[in-house]
C-alpha cells in the first residue's frame, strides 16, 4: 500500500491514474510507443539481428547492399550493405542516450538561468532576456551545424554526435525553458512562503533552490517531454547534412535517410521508409505524453475562459500551453519586466 | 532545421508581448521600446553569427584544403587576413555594416545584397505557399477537432497534427518525392521551374523573384503550370509542419470561445452547435493565429533551409547552406542579418498588432 | 471583422491554388513547356557550382567547365587525344631551353568586337599572378617568369627552369583561358556580371543569359577561330542542381539533355537499365587513396616504439589485405575501378606495381602475405589503426561505405583492428596537415592531364599532402621526368618512381574514377576524353 501510494506520487502515474477517457487513451498509447523503443533500445544486442555496423553474416558472405526485403533482412539492405532492421533496433539507443544528454543538459542550463534571472532581476535579467530573444531568433541549423563542429571539432563518434546534437538543441530551446522558468520563479518568489523563508533569514540560495525552484517546476515533465523529441530531431537533422555520428560507431537514423536520397530516386524504398517511421513514431510517443501531461497539469486550460481576464489577447498564451506551459505564464512575464 | 517542428514555437515570443497599457499614453512608450529593442536583437545575433562563424574556419580551407601544401594555404590565409585578430576583423565588419556595406561574398564574388535580393523573393514565395496549405489544412481540421471535442475525430485530428511535426521535414520530402516524382511520376521532384522557363523567367525585364509573379507577367499559361506543379511538394512539406500548430491553435480557441458567456447566451437561445463553431466560436481564433503567424516567420525561414534543400528551391535558406558549408562568412553573416531584421520586424509589428487590438474593447 | 473575412478569402486562394495545381500536375508532367524555339538547344545539368566566371578567382571544375567554354586558350587537346597542339595559336613551341614562344594569327577578335592580341595573352597571365586570388590558380604558374610580347601576335613565355615539359599542359588548364584587357580589372576579380555585360568571351560560345548557380545559357561566338570546329547546336542552357538525386531525375525524366557530374553509384546502376537514356564512359582521372602520416602511424617518427622497417611492414600488409574489386563493386557499383599505381591507368607511363606486389595476385587479398610481412618485421597482432574519412560529401557520399568495407576488410583476419572516424571538411583539412590523422583518405582530381600530376603535388619536397614522406631518390626521379624532352626515358623513370612507391607507400592507392555522363537516348557527341574537360560544342540531338 505504500509502495502504491508512492507510486502513485510519481508524476506520470500520477496523471495516468487522473486521466480519463480520450486523454488518458492518448497518454497511454504515448507510454506505450515510448514504452516500446526504450525496450528496444535496452535489449538491442538481443532484438537486433545483427551488429549495426555489420557487413556479412557468420558464414562470412556479404550482405549485398539494396537488397529488397527479405527472410534473411525483413527490412532489407542500405546502399552501405547494412541490415536496416538491425540499424533501426540499434538506432533507438542512440536515440535514448542522446534524449538522455539532452534532458541532463538542459535542466542545467535552461533551469538554472531562468531560476537565477527570474528571482534575482535587476540588469541581469533584462540582459538575458534580451540575449534570449536574440538566440531564439537565430536559425537553429546554422547553430546546430556550428555547435557540431564546434564541440567535436566535426568528429563524428557516438559521444561528438550526441553531445553535438544535445548541446545544440539545448543552446536552442535555453530561451524557451529559460522563459518557462523564469516566469515561474517571478510568480512564485512574490509568493507568501518565500517571503516568511526570507524573513526567518534563509540565505538567496537557500530560498532559490528550496522554495522557489521546488514551486517553479510543476512543468517540468512537460519540458522534458518536448527537449526530448526536439534532441531526437536535431540529431536526425545533422545526421542527415553529414554532420552526425560515423556509421560504424553508432547507428543513427538521419545518416541511414541521409544514404538514402539517391535510393528513392531509382525507387528503393526500404531504405528511408523504415528509419524515417521510427524517428516519426518516437517523437510521435514522446509528444502524445507530453501534450496529456500539459492537457492534465493545467485545469486553467479549461476554466481559464471564464475569468475573463483580456480574453481575446490571452488566447495566444493560452495556445501555448497546450504544449509549453510556460507560455501561459509568460503572458506575466513582461509585466513583471515593465515594472522592473 | 528542426525548429519548424516545434510545436512550442508559440511558446517562445519576443519579450514585451501581450500586455498592451491599457491606458493611451502609454501604448506610444510602449511601441517606442519595443521598436527600440529591435536593434540590440538584432545586433546581438549579428554578433553570435560573426563569433560562431570565425570558429568554424575559412573558405580558403575549405575551398582547396585538398589540393594545396599547408604553407601555401596559410599564406593565402594570411593574405586574405582571417589570421587578423578576431575583435579587428569584428570591428572592420560591423564599421562595414553601419555604412551599409555588405561587401562582396568570399567564394564566388557577388554582391552580398545582390544575393538577398535574388533569393528572398523564392524563400518568400515557399513561405506563402506554405502558410496557404496551413491555413487550409489547419483551420477547417482544427474547428472540426474542437466540434467533436474528447470524440474519436477530435484524437485523429490531434494525432495527425502531432505527426505533422513529428516528421522531419526531410522525411516528408523524401517521401513525397518518392510517391508523387518517382512512383506515380505525377510531379516535379526539384527545382522552382523546368530549365526552359528558368531562362523564360530570368530574361525578364525586373523579375520579382516570385516566380507566381513573374509566370503571370510574362502571360504563358504553360509557364505558369510549371511553376506552380514545381511548388506543390515543398509547400505541402514545409506547409504541413505549421498546419499541425494552426490545427492545435483553432482548436484550443474554439473551444476556449465556446466557454465564453455570449456563446452560452447563443447557445441558451437554441442555435445549433455547428452554427455555434461556424458562426461565433472562429472568429476569436484567429487573433492568435495573427500572433503565430508572425512567430512562424522565424520557423518557416528555419524550415525552409531543410525544405529548399530537399527541394532544390533556389532561395535563402538553401544558399544559406551552400555558403555554409564553404564557410563563405560574409555571405552567411549578411543572410543571418537579413533574416535577423525580418523576424525582429515582424515580430515588433505583431506585439504592436496585439496592443492596438486591444480585446477589452472588442469584448 | 475584417480579419474573419480576410481569412475566408485566404482559404478560398489557398484551395483554389492547390486545386489548380494538383490539377495542372495531372495533365502534365514536370518540365514541357510549350514555345517552339527550343529546337537545337541542349539542356545540361551538373552538380558542380561556379566559384566565379574569371579565371582569376577560381580553382574548381565547376568553374572550369564554364571557363572551358567561353575562353580561348593558346594550346590544347583536341577530341580524344592527349597531344598538346595550338588552339587560338597558330604555333607553339620551346624555342629556347627557358623560352616558349607562341604566335598568334592576326585579326583575331573577342565576342564584343575587340581585337585580341599578344597584349591580351600577356595581359592575363599577368594579372592572375597580380592578383593570385585565394580562391584562384596562380600557384599552377610557379614556372613562369614574365611574359613578352614583341609585336601583336607573338608571345614569349620565359621560363625558371629549363626544358619544362608541363608548362604547355598548364596552359591548356586552370590559369591558361585568355581574357579581354578591355573589360577585365588588371588588379581584382573582375564580377561575374560585367564580364557577361560586356561579353567579353573568346570560345566557342558567349554566355547569353546568367542566373548565378542556377541557369547560364551559351549561344555559339562568331569570332571563335580555335582548334574545335564550330559549336553543332544553337543554344545549351547549362542548370545547376545542388543534389545528385535530383540531377539524377532531371536526365531521366528528360527535362535535361545530358547529366554531368555528379550522379551515385546508385543513380546510375538505376539509369545504365533504362532505355530512355544512355550512360556514357570516358578515361577518368579521379582517384582515391589513403595517406599514411609517417610521424605519428603506427611505429611512426613521432611514436614511442619509432621503427621505420615496421611502419613500411605495416603499410605493405594493409595493401595485401585490401580487396579493391569488392569496394569497387558492392560501394560504387563499377563506376569506380581499382587503382594499382599511384599513377593511374591510361596516363603516359602508368603501371599496377601494388597489383603484382600485394595480394594474390589478381586484385584479391592475401591474409597469409600479410601476417607473414607482420611477422617478418616482428610486429605483435592485432597492430591498432586509426583511419579518418571525410563525412561530409567532399569525397563523394559513398566514403563511409567505402571505408566501412576497408575496415571489415583489414579487420577480416584479426591482422588489425581499426578505429574508423570521420570529420567534416574543413576541420579535416586542417587537420590533416597538422598530424591529427595517423592515417586518412584524399581524392584527387588532376589539374592537367599527365602523369606528373600524380607524381609532383605528393612526394616532392613540400608538397601538398605535409605527411613527412621524403625520399631523396623519389624526388630527383620526379625532377627529371619533368624536364626530360626524350619520350622513353621519361616513361621509364615515371615507371620506377611509381615501383619505389609501391615498396614505401606514401599513399595507398584505392581507387580510380571514370567520368560519366548520362544523356537521353537521341542525344549525340557528348566526348568525355583524358583532357577531362566536356566541351559542349559537339552535342546534338535528335
Amino acid at each position: 500500500m505504500g509502495v502504491r501510494a508512492r507510486l502513485g506520487r510519481l508524476p506520470v502515474i500520477r496523471q495516468v491514474r487522473q486521466s480519463v477517457g480520450l486523454q488518458r487513451g492518448m497518454l497511454v498509447a504515448g507510454l506505450v510507443i515510448t514504452g516500446v523503443f526504450a525496450i528496444l533500445a535496452i535489449f538491442a544486442p538481443l532484438l537486433a539481428p545483427y551488429g549495426f555496423n555489420q557487413l556479412k553474416g557468420d558464414d562470412g558472405v556479404s550482405f549485398g547492399a539494396q537488397d529488397p526485403p527479405s527472410l534473411a533482412h525483413p527490412f532489407g539492405t542500405t546502399v552501405g550493405g547494412y541490415d536496416v532492421l538491425s540499424r533501426v533496433i540499434w538506432g533507438s539507443q542512440t536515440a535514448f542516450f542522446v534524449i538522455a544528454v539532452a534532458i541532463v543538459l538542459s535542466i542545467f542550463a535552461g533551469v538554472l538561468l531562468g531560476l537565477v534571472s527570474g528571482y534575482l532581476g535587476g540588469w541581469l535579467d533584462r540582459v538575458l532576456v534580451v540575449i534570449a530573444d536574440a538566440v531564439y531568433a537565430f536559425p537553429t541549423l546554422l547553430l546546430a551545424i556550428v555547435a557540431a563542429i564546434v564541440i567535436s571539432h566535426g568528429q563524428s563518434n557516438l559521444v561528438g554526435g550526441v553531445f553535438a546534437a544535445a548541446i545544440s538543441i539545448t543552446v536552442v530551446f535555453i530561451p524557451q525553458y529559460f522563459r518557462v522558468i523564469r516566469a515561474e520563479a517571478v510568480r512564485v518568489k512574490a509568493e507568501a512562503f518565500v517571503e516568511s523563508a526570507k524573513v526567518i533569514g534563509a540565505s538567496t540560495w537557500r530560498v532559490m533552490f528550496r522554495h522557489v525552484l521546488r514551486n517553479s517546476t510543476r512543468t517540468l515533465p512537460l519540458i522534458l517531454t518536448l527537449n526530448a523529441s526536439e534532441a531526437i530531431l536535431t540529431l536526425a537533422a545533422l545526421g542527415f547534412l553529414g554532420f552526425g555520428i560515423e556509421p560504424t560507431s553508432a547507428a543513427e537514423w538521419g545518416y541511414d535517410l541521409n544514404r538514402s536520397i539517391s535510393d528513392v530516386t531509382s525507387g528503393i524504398w526500404w531504405t528511408s521508409i523504415f528509419p524515417g517511421a521510427a524517428i516519426v513514431l518516437i517523437v510521435l510517443g514522446l509528444t502524445l505524453i507530453g501534450e496529456s501531461l500539459n492537457d492534465l497539469a493545467d485545469p486553467r486550460l479549461r476554466t481559464r475562459r471564464r475569468s475573463s481576464d483580456a480574453a481575446g489577447d490571452d488566447g495566444a498564451a493560452d495556445d501555448d500551453i497546450e504544449v509549453v506551459p510556460g507560455g501561459a505564464i509568460d503572458a506575466d512575464a513582461p509585466a513583471d519586466r515593465e515594472r522592473a | 532545421m528542426t525548429a519548424a517542428t516545434v510545436p512550442a514555437a508559440p511558446a517562445a515570443p519576443s519579450a514585451p508581448r501581450r500586455r498592451p497599457r491599457p491606458a493611451g499614453g502609454s501604448l506610444g512608450r510602449y511601441i517606442l521600446v519595443r521598436f527600440l529593442l529591435i536593434f540590440p536583437t538584432v545586433f546581438i545575433l549579428v554578433t553570435l553569427v560573426f563569433l560562431f562563424m570565425r570558429t568554424t574556419g575559412d573558405p580558403i580551407t575549405a575551398a582547396l584544403g585538398g589540393r594545396l601544401p599547408a604553407d601555401q594555404l596559410a599564406e593565402r590565409i594570411h593574405e586574405a587576413g582571417y589570421d587578423r585578430p578576431l575583435i579587428v576583423q569584428y570591428v572592420e565588419y560591423l564599421g562595414h555594416v553601419f555604412t551599409g556595406d555588405f561587401g562582396r561574398t568570399l567564394t564566388d564574388n557577388q554582391l552580398v545584397t545582390d544575393v538577398l535580393f535574388r533569393y528572398g523573393g523564392a524563400t518568400l514565395e515557399l513561405a506563402l505557399y506554405a502558410l496557404l496549405v496551413a491555413f487550409a489544412v489547419g483551420i477547417p481540421l482544427g474547428m472540426l477537432a474542437a466540434y467533436f471535442r474528447d470524440r474519436w475525430p477530435d484524437a485523429v485530428f490531434r494525432v495527425f497534427a502531432i505527426l505533422c511535426y513529428a516528421t522531419p521535414v526531410f522525411f516528408a520530402g523524401l517521401v513525397l518525392k518518392l510517391v508523387f516524382a518517382v512512383w506515380l511520376g505525377v510531379l516535379p521532384s526539384s527545382g522552382r521551374a523546368g530549365p526552359r522557363n528558368e531562362i523564360a523567367l530570368g530574361r525578364l525585364e525586373n523579375p520579382t523573384g516570385v516566380y507566381l509573379i513573374d509566370a503571370i507577367r510574362l502571360g504563358d499559361p504553360a509557364i505558369l503550370g510549371d511553376v506552380l506543379q514545381h511548388a506543390v511538394l515543398p509547400a505541402i512539406a514545409l506547409g504541413l509542419l505549421t498546419a499541425g500548430i494552426f490545427l492545435r491553435l483553432v482548436r484550443t480557441n474554439v473551444i476556449g470561445t465556446f466557454a465564453m458567456p455570449y456563446v452560452d447566451a447563443a447557445r441558451s437561445r437554441g442555435v445549433s452547435e455547428y452554427r455555434l463553431v461556424r458562426r461565433h466560436a472562429w472568429k476569436p481564433a484567429l487573433i492568435p493565429i495573427i500572433t503565430v503567424i508572425g512567430l512562424q516567420v522565424a520557423l518557416l525561414l528555419g524550415g525552409a533551409v531543410l525544405t529548399e534543400t530537399t527541394f532544390e528551391w533556389k532561395g535563402l535558406g538553401f544558399e544559406l547552406a551552400q555558403y555554409l558549408q564553404a564557410r563563405d562568412f560574409v555571405a552567411v553573416q549578411g543572410i543571418v542579418a537579413l533574416l535577423a531584421v525580418i523576424v525582429a520586424v515582424v515580430n515588433f509589428l505583431v506585439d504592436i498588432a496585439a496592443a492596438l487590438i486591444d480585446p477589452r474593447v472588442r469584448y | 471583422m475584417t480579419s474573419a473575412s480576410t481569412t475566408r478569402r485566404a482559404l478560398a486562394i489557398a484551395a483554389g491554388a492547390a486545386a489548380a495545381a494538383l490539377a495542372l500536375a495531372g495533365c502534365t508532367t514536370g518540365g514541357s513547356t510549350g514555345g517552339g524555339d527550343w529546337d537545337g538547344t541542349i539542356l545540361v545539368g551538373t552538380t558542380d557550382k561556379v566559384t566565379t566566371l574569371d579565371p582569376a578567382g577560381s580553382y574548381d571544375n565547376g568553374s572550369l567547365t564554364v571557363q572551358t567554354q567561353v575562353f580561348p586558350y593558346l594550346v590544347n587537346t583536341d577530341y580524344n587525344s592527349t597531344e598538346v597542339v595550338p588552339d587560338l595559336a597558330e604555333t607553339a613551341e620551346f624555342t629556347s631551353p627557358t623560352e616558349y614562344t607562341v604566335t598568334l594569327p592576326a585579326g583575331l577578335k573577342w565576342a564584343n568586337g575587340h581585337d585580341l592580341t599578344s597584349s591580351d595573352v600577356k595581359f592575363s597571365f599577368d594579372r592572375n599572378i597580380a592578383i593570385a586570388d585565394p580562391n584562384g590558380a596562380s600557384s599552377l604558374l610557379y614556372n613562369l617568369d614574365s611574359v613578352e610580347t614583341p609585336d601583336d601576335t607573338t608571345v614569349v613565355f620565359h621560363l625558371k627552369t629549363e626544358n619544362d615539359q608541363i608548362f604547355p599542359l598548364i596552359l591548356t588548364s586552370f590559369p591558361g583561358a585568355i581574357v579581354d584587357e578591355e573589360v577585365f580589372s588588371a588588379d581584382a576579380v573582375t564580377p561575374d556580371e560585367d564580364i557577361v555585360a560586356a561579353n567579353a568571351f573568346g570560345g566557342p560560345y558567349m554566355i547569353t543569359s546568367y542566373d548565378f548557380n542556377n541557369t547560364i545559357q551559351y549561344e555559339p561566338n562568331p569570332n571563335y577561330a580555335g582548334l574545335l570546329p564550330a559549336a553543332e547546336n544553337k543554344t545549351v542552357i547549362q542548370t545547376v542542381f545542388a543534389d545528385s538525386s535530383n540531377l539524377k531525375l532531371a536526365v531521366q525524366e528528360g527535362d535535361i539533355d545530358v547529366a554531368y557530374r555528379s550522379l551515385s553509384p546508385t543513380d546510375l546502376d538505376d539509369l545504365a537499365g533504362n532505355s530512355d537514356v544512355q550512360v556514357i564512359d570516358g578515361p577518368g582521372g579521379e582517384i582515391r587513396y589513403m595517406v599514411f602520416n609517417f610521424d605519428t602511424m603506427p611505429f611512426g617518427a613521432k611514436t614511442a616504439e619509432a621503427d621505420p622497417a615496421k611502419a613500411q611492414a605495416v603499410r605493405q600488409a594493409m595493401a595485401a589485405l585490401l580487396d579493391r574489386q569488392a569496394i569497387a563493386d558492392q560501394v560504387y557499383k563499377g563506376t569506380y575501378t581499382p587503382l594499382f599505381s599511384v599513377v593511374p591507368d591510361g596516363f603516359f607511363g602508368a603501371t599496377q606495381p601494388f597489383l603484382d606486389k600485394y595480394g594474390d595476385g589478381s586484385g584479391g587479398p592475401d591474409a597469409d602475405q600479410a601476417a607473414k610481412i607482420l611477422a617478418d618485421a616482428g610486429i605483435q597482432t592485432p597492430v591498432s589503426l586509426s583511419i579518418q574519412y571525410n563525412s561530409d560529401d567532399h569525397y563523394g557520399p559513398s566514403s563511409g561505405d567505402e571505408y566501412a568495407m576497408v575496415k571489415d576488410q583489414l579487420e577480416a583476419d584479426g591482422l588489425f583492428t581499426v578505429d574508423l572516424q570521420s570529420t567534416e571538411w574543413v576541420q579535416y583539412s586542417k587537420d590533416r596537415t597538422t598530424d591529427v590523422y595517423p592515417i586518412y583518405q584524399l581524392g584527387w582530381f588532376p589539374d592537367y592531364s599527365d602523369a606528373d600530376n600524380y607524381l609532383s603535388p605528393f612526394f616532392q619536397e613540400d608538397n601538398f599532402l605535409g605527411n613527412h614522406f621524403s625520399d631523396a631518390e623519389v624526388q630527383d626521379l620526379i625532377r627529371q621526368q619533368a624536364v626530360e624532352t626524350d619520350e622513353s626515358a621519361r616513361q621509364a623513370e615515371i615507371e620506377q618512381i611509381q615501383d619505389r612507391m609501391s615498396d614505401l607507400i606514401s599513399t595507398l592507392p584505392l581507387l580510380q574514377g571514370a567520368q560519366v555522363a548520362v544523356a537521353g537516348a537521341d542525344v549525340n557527341g557528348v566526348v568525355l576524353d583524358a583532357s577531362f574537360k566536356f566541351r559542349y560544342a559537339p552535342v546534338v540531338k535528335g
